[in-house]
């Protein structure tokens, strides 16, 4: 008796597994190849003597160690948490903003959605380009003939404004994107919760705080961790607007891994240096999830 | 060589190469192949002359039936290396690259030159930079060099005589001369290549009178024992710094858009010289047709003796390259075709030598027995300081990879918008060689 039910699990879970495989398999092992084995290989490569070419003997924990005592990998680190931390509030509150504006009832709503999200579909080169040039040049030569004293010499040639350059660019791209997380969070709320709370009297912005907010936290969890890998991955905005300068000074951690490779050769400290970033990434992203999750309510 | 430290180098000069072989592979056109071999090449070149070299490579496959060339479009915002190691690595290696920063990486993966005819005809001096060991890894493709660039126009109607230019001091009257005319003096380029790896050669270059008394200043670095601030050379260098930042007449441009900037500077009319090399010439041209732009050395020293006053750092930008591991002799045999036609047949002379406005490359022949002389101003220019001898080496050939990075985009650019004293610059230059693989001694990582 206990056999046959083992032999019918059995027969279950292959039936299961062919259905499943069916569907995912294309999609799984695409996924494998591009994705699972360049990441194993790539921890692999971290404890060889890898020349970007071909690895010859193993060598241990060295390249995480010459990593660590790397003191520009440590600043880029911290200047990289610094660019999630303020990117992150600011996309994210820029975002849910317009999100309330184009939910509102103005007439222009349907407009001002497919304006705000233009800049998402500008590529971040390009993007980091125009705006180079609107730091370098534009904004220069209007201070010039206006006497603004804030731009009358570039942004990009300032550490600190050369950040907020970065925030700027970083909030008027992903903000729209954002935006559209927010919007389907607003709209999915019931109507009648809504009415409901009108009657009773509520506020404006009574009604946001106790209804709207809890009821689409997962929209919050959704863009927060969106947010959070994209300012810990942004990498074009980065090369094309400030290249790193002034003084390298502006280097997010996925240029500095990249220089460190591919521009002085260090393969091995490359790509230790991504490892830690990935285990960083995942560790930040698992929190948050988890720590948003529990505002979630389920319905 | 712009962008060049990187990729940009790496692709710009390919298209030289090889008058090498005349006559040494038995004319192709003649023959009828069975099968056409495609051979591929990494880039175009550089990307200023990019049109003029697709059409070479167009008008080559027309040519003869054996060999289609392919140029492989890389992707020039990132190094050359970059580029290859992925191409390597799917077993797609291109046949012909062309780089000069990455020769060693490439050394153990490309055919040996010597002893083929190619080499023979080779400008004496021009193949030390492409040799690994013993081998001889590449095979240079044009000319190049930096100094100061000055545009004839300004200059004449300024009533200067470039040729009595001979010390520091003598530039610095330059200079005022240009003020008193209501003319902006110099554009100083903050462009970190420019900085990190030009800029940094005029001392580099000048700090040794042999090339062994050179690489032994790059030894003394990488161990640690040199100390800049007592070097004359340094210090002359130093000062031929701070005159330049005197007289800049632009504000400082740490971004890239500042080669661009640079070039619609010295082709407004309205500067006299700027540091760069002879590669912005289309560009300068193209700007302001009708003017002519010259170059000359710029003088470190305050007497007219002083070593390397007179002369220009000329450079082979670029080698060819020929893999060796990942293609086929059929390949291989097909990309000293290409470079032999591109360097020998009259056809393909012009379009290496013919200037870009007439739908050539520009380029200055570094093989014997060229036919067709440079046309254009700066490469005249250069083609007498070659012929004089007064030439000075590239010795940012030999600057391990990344220092460029490091000494241009940081402490070279902190010293250009006062951000450091003198004092830290030399600090930092001597921090950023510390500990140097000596590459130019043949020592690999």
């Amino acid at each position: 008796m206990i056999f046959l039910k083992a032999k019918e699990d059995r027969v279950k879970s292959a039936r299961a597994m062919k259905k499943f495989m069916k569907f995912a398999g294309i999609p799984l092992a695409i996924f494998s190849i591009v994705l699972v084995v360049p990441f194993v290989n790539g921890f692999y490569y971290t404890f060889t003597d890898w020349d970007g070419f071909e690895t010859t003997k193993l060598v241990g924990f060295s390249n995480y160690t010459e990593s660590f005592q790397d003191p520009t990998f440590w600043s880029t680190l911290r200047f990289t948490a610094l660019f999630v931390f303020v990117s992150l509030i600011l996309v994210n509150a820029v975002a849910f903003g317009l999100a309330l504006i184009v939910t509102s009832n103005l007439r222009s709503k349907n407009f001002l959605r497919t304006f705000f999200f233009v800049p998402n579909l500008v590529g971040g080169v390009v993007l980091g380009v125009i705006w180079q040039f609107i730091f370098n040049s534009a904004l220069v030569a209007l201070a010039n003939k206006y006497d603004w004293e804030l731009f009358k010499q570039s942004w990009l040639q300032d550490t600190n404004k050369a950040f907020w350059a970065l925030i700027i660019v970083t909030v008027w791209q992903s903000s729209g994107y954002m935006m559209i997380v927010y919007i389907t969070g607003l709209v999915s709320i019931e109507t009648d919760v809504l009415e409901a709370s009108q009657i009773d009297g509520a506020s404006a912005l009574r009604t946001l705080f106790t209804i709207k907010i809890p009821l689409m936290a997962q929209a919050f969890t959704i863009a927060l961790f969106l947010t959070l890998r994209g300012g810990f991955m942004a990498y074009d905005v980065n090369v094309a607007l400030t290249g790193g300068g002034p003084f390298r000074t502006t280097e997010l951690i996925s240029l500095h891994i990249f220089q460190d490779a591919f521009a002085n050769g260090n393969f091995g400290t490359g790509q230790s240096k991504a490892v830690v970033m990935f285990l960083i990434v995942a560790l930040a992203a698992l929190v948050q999830v988890t720590v948003s999750k529990r505002y979630e309510v389920q319905r | 060589m712009k962008k060049f430290a990187k990729f940009g180098a790496a692709l710009v000069a390919s298209t030289v190469a090889i008058s090498l072989t005349v006559a040494a592979v038995p004319t192709a056109t003649a023959a009828t192949c069975a099968k056409k071999t495609t051979v591929t090449m990494l880039g175009t070149i550089k990307v200023e002359i990019q049109d003029q070299f697709l059409a070479a490579a167009s008008a080559y496959n027309k040519s003869q039936n054996c060999y289609t060339l392919k140029s492989i479009p890389g992707d020039r915002n990132i190094t050359f290396l970059q580029n290859v190691t992925p191409m390597y690595a799917a077993k797609n290696a291109p046949t012909i690259m062309y780089t000069l920063q990455e020769i060693p990486d490439m050394a153990d993966k490309v055919m040996d030159w010597k002893g083929t005819k190619h080499v023979k005809l080779v400008s004496p001096g021009l193949l030390e930079a492409a040799k690994v060991g013993g081998k001889q890894v590449g095979v240079p493709s044009t000319a190049e060099a930096f100094g100061l660039l000055y545009n004839k126009k300004v200059i004449k109607a300024a009533g200067i005589d470039v040729t009595k230019i001979k010390t520091r001091g003598d530039l610095e009257a330059a200079f005022k001369t240009l003020q008193s005319k209501g003319k902006k003096p110099i554009h100083f380029s903050a462009i970190w290549w420019s900085l990190g790896a030009h800029f940094t050669n005029i001392f580099h270059t000048t700090a040794g009178k042999t090339h062994e008394a050179r690489l032994a200043v790059l030894d003394g670095l990488a161990d640690g024992k040199k100390n800049l601030s007592t070097d004359p050379a340094f210090k002359n260098w130093l000062a031929t710094y701070d005159l330049l930042k005197k007289y800049n007449a632009s504000p400082a441009n740490l971004t890239d858009t500042e080669y661009d900037a640079s070039i619609a500077a010295l082709s407004s009319g309205d500067f006299g010289f700027l540091f760069q090399g002879n590669w912005t010439e289309p560009n300068l041209m193209t700007a302001a047709k009708g003017t002519d732009f010259g170059i000359m050395p710029l003088p470190t020293g305050t007497v007219a003796t002083t070593y390397g006053n007179d002369s220009i750092p000329v450079g082979v930008p670029g080698y060819f390259m020929i893999d060796a591991k990942q293609s086929t002799k059929a390949e291989r045999d097909g990309a000293i075709d290409f470079l032999t036609w591109l360097y020998t047949s009259p056809v393909g002379q012009r379009f290496v030598a013919d200037p870009v406005t007439d739908g050539g490359m520009g380029f200055i022949p570094v093989y014997k027995g060229f036919k067709v002389a440079p046309a254009t101003s700066m490469a005249r220019d250069i083609a007498k300081y070659v012929e004089a001898g007064k030439t000075l080496e590239w010795i940012n050939t030999y600057y391990p990879a990344g220092l460029q990075e490091t000494v241009g985009k940081v402490s070279m650019q902190q010293y250009f918008t006062d951000k450091i004293s003198s004092a830290e610059l030399a600090k930092a230059i001597q921090d950023a060689w510390k500990g140097s693989v000596k590459t130019w001694r043949g020592a690999t990582k």
